[in-house]
């Protein structure tokens, strides 16, 4: 049973590399489910572990594929002793689930045994049998123990630790070595000088099992890194992701940075996405109390306080697509779209001279489309700061109150122009907050063309913002202070 | 319970033909969860789309086990005195005014006030014991004697607070009440709890984690014709492939509102109303409005309609 129990909890830990989030105490429901289930039906055990273990239609997709590639046991292909292997295989594919506890069971007590003698034992015989460990194993076990004593191995050598893909040949080493590779060769080489014609023989057939065992250990490896490293190996790529430049990213990278963008702002929802109500504790909410205590007679047992609940923040933003900046505004209009379910207000503009509105654009398309045609509408142009500022008083500034928060990203840098920061101020008395967000770093904010020490006093908050960290934090903060 | 309900749920074959021969159609899945609320006494909380049965299946459970279905439903600011308990201040209040009197007579004899006080301490909190609680769903469900089956619906209505305050109740089956104490449901008579969630929002981890999870997606259309089968016996076969055909494709498209198995059951009766035998595009056309509940849907679909219905006649 403990040879059970650690499997599950190595399963566990696959689920959790990806993405599935198992809390201990699941993993404890899991073994009670599995004592319940029993190991007989592969399916009802799927399911139900499946029940126990993920807890949204997405984790339910990612818990199948899991449960198959975990507990996926592949006929051998090529099999070269004849006497053992038929009725095994036949096991292997009829009932892979019995014949995994089959092996469990039996494989904890032979392996403690084995593996000592096997370094020890050198043998001097010649007959035709082998007679170390592994030979015996290679010529005259079956499939089936092979095949335990190979996991037996790797969960000595913790190939679950495996990392990258060049550990591979490491760590079939190292099973193979454990396996008693050892002794095997000692007695091929043994074989070889003695010369006898059977013994050449035998040793050529050691060799070859030797080969096959080789290719099988490779092929047990190579399925563990897909389980145990691959994913290791994405959260590493993802934590890089997140910290490189925006400009720096290559087109490649785009998806990969999309998918962290909406991980992202999912994290954010949860979070955020409860309303709190703020008290205003020592108001009494007289007309509340007076309905409540109505069936009391009218006796104040229950006192109601006033309370309000927060609103939401109301969004709106403003993004330089000139292009310079573009590929900033790309993942800030990324992340404010993901995050609709807890900001339903966002309105989007863009321009590089003129403002345009992009809100139902980006609402219609999708992100690839939406940039392109944005690009298309607006992209061209010189950047004028002023201009858009005079846009925006005409259109816009009528809908700016003191619940509105306004995001502008841009470089600030004008070409010269007239920047009209006199219009920004006149919004910084509007609106709620101003948050200017700038993808170039501090230094070179008042160096050239830039205007920015002439915008930066009227806005709330300006920050350097060229990484999905960044992003991230910018948002996280405009809905604090929502609050 | 006892054996009877032991033996009910024996296995998930047992479970399948019972909630068939009660007209409720489920999938293996289905099945599974419920033997494992059973028997690993934990809450499921199911999710999936409107209209996929996820409240008539604990209906169905409570019918099958023969336990009566306690029914909590969830709306933003529903509190603890409407799904716990609540005190019954106006009996409290009655009782204080009559028992006035006899007070009078209950102190005779103590001298000064602190006698008095402790006199009356000695009869100690008679008006917070039993008789004056007025249990709400979740404090009945415990009480039952007979063990029941409790239904909370549409959790994801109610409000953040409240989830936490079922917490208790899920992972303990037991309810804290400052004035009284801990009240447990009895052992091995613990109710069977299913919560049900549209997914309106995300449900917290803390609730997730102590419930099983199931999945309730729409129906393959095997499934779905067995269990318009089973809901509106009297369908022919044709009409009945025809028809699920139809609604199956319908699901693929981009609506606002995809028909679920529901509607698919309203339109079969609707169809044998009308007394015809087979789908035509005339008779989906004047009958639309049964299975799509949005104008713009239903102008979505009427663009294609002959098409779709075309292939559904022709779908074997």
């Amino acid at each position: 049973m403990s040879e059970i129990r650690a499997t599950l909890v190595d399963f566990v830990k696959v689920l959790r590399a990806s993405e599935i989030k198992v809390s201990p105490a699941e993993t404890l429901d899991a073994m009670e489910t599995m004592q319940l289930i029993g190991l007989k039906d592969r399916e009802f055990l799927k399911t139900s572990l499946s029940m126990v273990l993920s807890k949204t239609p997405e984790e339910k997709d990612a818990f199948g594929n899991c449960f198959d590639n975990f507990f996926k046991f592949e006929k051998p292909k090529n099999d070269h002793e004849p006497g053992a292997a038929p009725p095994d295989q036949q096991d292997y594919s009829s009932e892979n689930k019995q014949e995994q506890t089959d092996r469990k069971g039996g494989g904890s007590g032979e392996a403690s045994g084995s593996s000592e003698e096997d370094s020890e034992e050198i043998d001097e015989e010649t007959t035709l049998t082998p007679n170390s460990e592994l030979g015996k194993l290679l010529l005259l076990g079956s499939r089936a123990e092979l095949m335990v004593k190979i996991i037996e191995a790797g969960r000595k050598v913790e190939v679950k630790q495996i990392v990258v893909f060049t550990q591979k040949g490491l760590y079939t080493r190292k099973i193979m070595d454990d396996m008693g590779l050892k002794g095997l060769q000692d007695e091929v080489k043994e074989l070889k000088n003695l010369k006898g014609k059977p013994e050449t023989n035998l040793a050529r057939k050691l060799e070859k099992g030797k080969e096959a065992l080789r290719e099988q250990v490779r092929d047990y490896v190579e399925k563990q890194f897909l389980l145990h490293a691959d994913e290791t190996g994405k959260e590493l790529r993802e934590e890089l992701l997140k910290k490189v430049k925006l400009s720096n990213l290559e087109k490649r990278n785009f998806k990969d940075v999309q998918e962290i963008v909406v991980k992202m702002a999912k994290k954010l929802v949860a979070i955020h996405s409860k309303r709190r109500k703020v008290f205003k504790r020592g108001q009494l909410d007289v007309r509340k109390t007076l309905r409540s205590n109505m069936q009391f007679n009218g006796i104040l047992f229950n006192l109601k306080w006033k309370s309000k609940k927060v609103d939401r923040p109301k969004v709106i933003c403003i993004c330089d697509v000139s292009g310079s900046v573009s590929n900033y505004s790309r993942f800030l209009l990324m992340f404010l779209y993901s995050l609709a379910e807890i900001l339903p207000k966002v309105r989007s503009f863009a321009f590089s001279s003129d403002l345009g509105e992009v809100t139902t654009l980006f609402e219609k398309n999708n992100l690839e489309d939406a940039m392109a045609k944005t690009m298309r509408d607006y992209g061209n142009g010189s950047t004028d700061y002023g201009q858009m500022l005079e846009d925006f008083r005409s259109s816009i500034l009528k809908d700016v109150n003191s619940r509105t928060t306004i995001i502008i990203l841009g470089d600030a840098r004008n070409n010269y122009g007239d920047p009209k920061s006199e219009i920004l101020r006149e919004m910084y008395d509007k609106a709620q907050r101003i948050i200017w967000l700038n993808p170039e770093t501090r230094s070179s904010w008042s160096a050239g063309d830039s205007e920015m020490s002439k915008y930066s006093p009227a806005c709330h908050q300006a920050e350097v913002c060229n990484s999905l960290v960044h992003l991230e934090r910018v948002v996280a903060n405009l809905l604090r202070y929502a609050r | 319970m006892g054996i009877k309900n032991e033996d009910r749920l024996k296995d998930i074959d047992t479970i399948k033909s019972r909630f068939e021969s009660l007209n409720y159609i489920c999938s293996r899945e289905i099945a599974t969860a419920v033997y494992l609320a059973y028997h690993l006494e934990k809450p499921v909380l199911i999710e999936g789309p409107p209209g996929v049965g996820k409240t008539e299946l604990a209906k169905t459970t409570a019918k099958m086990l023969d336990l009566s279905c306690i029914r909590l439903q969830c709306y933003e600011g529903l509190d603890e005195s409407k799904a716990i308990y609540e005190w019954k201040y106006g009996k409290q209040l009655l009782y204080t005014q009559v028992l006035k009197e006899t007070l009078g007579e209950v102190l005779q004899g103590a001298k000064g006030l602190t006698e008095s006080v402790k006199k009356l301490q000695s009869f100690g909190d008679i008006f917070f014991s039993e008789e004056f609680l007025e249990p709400r769903p979740l404090l009945k469900a415990l009480k039952e004697k007979e063990s029941c089956v409790l239904l909370i619906d549409e959790v994801d209505k109610s409000d953040h607070e409240f989830e936490s305050l079922l917490l208790e109740i899920l992972s303990d089956f037991q309810l804290s009440i400052p004035e009284i104490g801990t009240v447990a449901a009895r052992k091995d008579k613990k109710p069977i709890v299913f919560l049900t969630s549209n997914n309106t929002r995300e449900i917290s981890d803390a609730l997730k984690r102590r419930c099983l999870h199931l999945y309730i997606p729409f129906p393959e259309a095997e499934l779905e014709r067995q269990i318009v089968e089973a809901r509106v016996p009297d369908i022919s076969k044709q009409l009945n492939k025809q028809l699920v055909a139809f609604i199956q494709e319908l699901r693929e498209m981009d609506l606002k509102k995809v028909p679920a198995i529901s509607e698919t059951i309203d339109w079969a009766k609707t169809l044998i109303l009308l007394h015809s035998e087979s789908l035509d595009t005339e008779l989906v056309r004047e009958t639309l409005n049964v299975i799509l509940k949005f104008q713009e849907d239903v102008e979505t679909v009427s663009a294609e309609l002959s098409a779709i219905t075309g292939r559904a006649i022709k779908d074997k």
